[in-house]
């Protein structure tokens, strides 16, 4: 029980496993709510609520003290909000473009986040500035009690990221045909009735949610991989919404299994010593596989016309 | 004694050369970021920032390997501007296939080229030598870690982007007026875009090591923001933006030299923000400012 490295398998089940299974949830988390948001053509705002929860983050560690789940959720959830409806704000004041009034407010909560960080990483360090933009998805394992149950031993971020992308799929499945109404028109929604601005204010929530629980695992800049990403490569192929979160959960779950291998085993194919970052592999994988997937499509039509 | 002294001496002096460097810098971010956002392009300022990662590691590991040393100022602001423009020119060809959109293309382009500086800096760091951490310090920006080298780069690098700006300031400015206009007296709309975007990769480029990579997007798209409370023509905006954005580059420096775990890129952005939204409540914004 001791010796962890006892056997390959030993050590994919200790070491790999948890890692994989955490990038496949927030993917799932994330991806499932980035077709409504890519659908909805806000993928940068899931951007800016990405950077701007960290202050909330760090906020609700300092209240709460070390690791408190519903205080940090509590803390980034307000952060992110508040980021969309400042940036709200301050278009209507300034007629600034949307891009420029989100890149104003989502840079000052983020470097209020770093200064927050800096200043108490200095006493105690437990969250690190570096992990907030690249993730700490290697830092992941399980651990093996010498007696007891082994699921005692799934690390926190598991649960949490279960448990966002279990309410990423039901918020989906429940609120299916409001949601694609605001997606698809609007106005017409506004029409026939169902509340553009409660929906999007609950939608938001949830995105936020899903965000914070993936930062944690797999940092900032990721996170905005996982929601753009996976229905931007569906979007070629997919003739109804039902099969473009098929194909993006699907595509999106072999990717990130892929990026994972690539950057676990490479160096030692290559025969270095070097640990690559799977969070960033994963990414490169996920944004490259758009174009290709654009390019696929064309074949296609061009070999089917 | 004397040898304390003398430690001192050079450390203000080198302080007094970081924070005119970042001043120069904080200015011309404040000036190009007003054809910025009056190009909506404040989003592909965000792009280059992040961009810049993989061309800094690679030209990096590429002055380890020739012998000159990782840390390389002039090495490093090349490799960064020849990924930030890679980026800055993905982003149009992306945006054009249907059902991506600018949003899209912009949220690609940035994931690719920051998750590919990810797996790159994994590697440095394993990699190299002590001179690494200098990397890390690009992250959020140091003003402390920067030498006599890199401050020279930056300032030069800032200043031959204020020369451009000067010299088609008055092509810039119809341009930034409106496009339509620009065209009709015959001025070369896609080349401007082209020096527009250049500009701001230039400026980005010159301003990560202090603002940080992540963080430099601010000091072009904030300052300039807050500018536009003040009314008249493009010259009179641009300075004003110019001022603020030195303004809080300067703040941001003595700041984060003042407290220590400060990083200056964050100190800088507050700095901005501040005045920025103290512009926001000034009676009168915005009505008959030339760039609404």
């Amino acid at each position: 029980m001791n010796d962890l490295a006892a056997g390959p398998m030993r050590s994919f089940l200790v070491f790999d496993l948890p890692v994989l299974v955490a990038a496949l949830l927030a993917l799932i988390a994330c991806g499932t709510l980035g077709n409504w948001i890519v659908l909805r053509k806000e993928s940068m705002t899931g951007d800016a609520i990405a950077h701007a929860v960290l202050p909330g983050l760090v906020a609700g560690f300092l209240v709460a003290g070390r690791h408190s789940i519903i205080a940090m959720f509590v803390g980034a959830a307000i952060a992110g909000v508040a980021t969309i409806l400042i940036a709200n704000w301050v278009r209507r004041r300034t007629k600034l473009e949307s891009g420029a009034a989100l890149g104003i407010v989502f840079t000052a909560f983020f470097a209020l986040g770093v200064a927050l960080l800096e200043f108490e990483g200095a006493r105690q360090v437990d969250l690190d500035p570096g992990c907030v933009l690249f993730g700490a998805l290697e830092t992941l394992f399980l651990i093996v009690p010498a007696n007891g149950s082994w699921i005692e031993g799934i690390p926190r971020e598991i649960w949490t990221l279960a448990a966002a992308a279990v309410i990423a799929i039901g918020f989906s499945i429940a609120f299916a045909k409001e949601l694609a109404a605001i997606a698809f028109d609007r106005e017409h929604a506004q029409i026939a009735g169902v509340s553009p601005r409660w929906l999007e204010q609950l939608m938001l929530f949830v995105t936020s949610m899903a965000i914070v629980a993936s930062f944690e695992a797999v940092g900032s800049v990721l996170v905005i991989a996982l929601l753009a990403c996976p229905s931007l490569i569906a979007a070629p192929h997919a003739s109804s919404l039902r099969s473009r979160f098929t194909i993006s959960l699907v595509a999106g779950c072999v990717l990130t299994g892929c990026g994972y291998l690539l950057a676990a085993y490479a160096p030692a194919v290559f025969h270095t010593s070097t640990a690559l970052n799977a969070a960033g592999m994963i990414a490169v994988l996920l944004s490259a596989a758009v174009p290709l997937s654009f390019a696929l499509r064309a074949l296609l039509n061009r070999r089917s016309a | 004694m004397t040898s304390f002294l003398d430690n001192i001496a050079v450390i203000g002096q080198n302080t007094q050369l970081a924070l005119a460097g970042c001043t120069l810098f904080g200015g011309v971010a404040g000036a190009v970021g007003t054809f910025v956002l009056a190009r909506r392009r404040a989003l592909l300022a965000d792009v280059a920032g992040h961009a810049s990662l993989p061309g800094v590691c690679v030209a990096f590991l590429i002055g380890e390997s020739l012998g000159i040393g990782g840390r390389t100022p002039w090495l490093l602001l090349a490799g960064a501007a020849i990924s930030a423009l890679l980026a800055a020119w993905c982003v149009p060809l992306l945006a054009r296939l249907r059902g991506i959109g600018p949003d899209g293309a912009v949220a690609i382009t940035l994931s690719f080229f920051f998750g590919l500086g990810t797996v790159l800096l994994s590697s440095v760091q394993s990699h190299a030598s002590g001179s690494q951490g200098g990397l890390r310090s690009l992250l959020f920006g140091s003003a402390a870690a920067t030498n006599r080298g890199d401050i020279i780069a930056l300032a030069t690098l800032a200043f031959a982007a204020l020369m451009v700006l000067i010299a088609l300031f008055k092509e810039f400015s119809a341009l930034a007026f409106d496009e339509q206009h620009a065209q009709s007296l015959g001025l070369p709309v896609r080349t401007l875009d082209l020096v527009l975007m250049v500009l701001l990769v230039a400026t980005v480029v010159s301003g990560m090591q202090v603002a940080g990579i992540v963080l430099v997007v601010a000091l072009l798209v904030t300052p300039a923001a807050a500018a536009r409370a003040f009314r008249g023509s493009i010259a009179r905006v641009t300075a004003i933006g110019a001022f603020i954005g030195a303004l809080s580059a300067a703040i941001g420096v003595i700041l984060s030299l003042r407290f220590e775990e400060l990083p200056t890129g964050s100190a800088m952005t507050l700095a901005a923000t501040a005045i920025f939204f103290v512009t926001l409540l000034l009676p009168g914004r915005m009505m008959r400012g030339a760039l609404t």
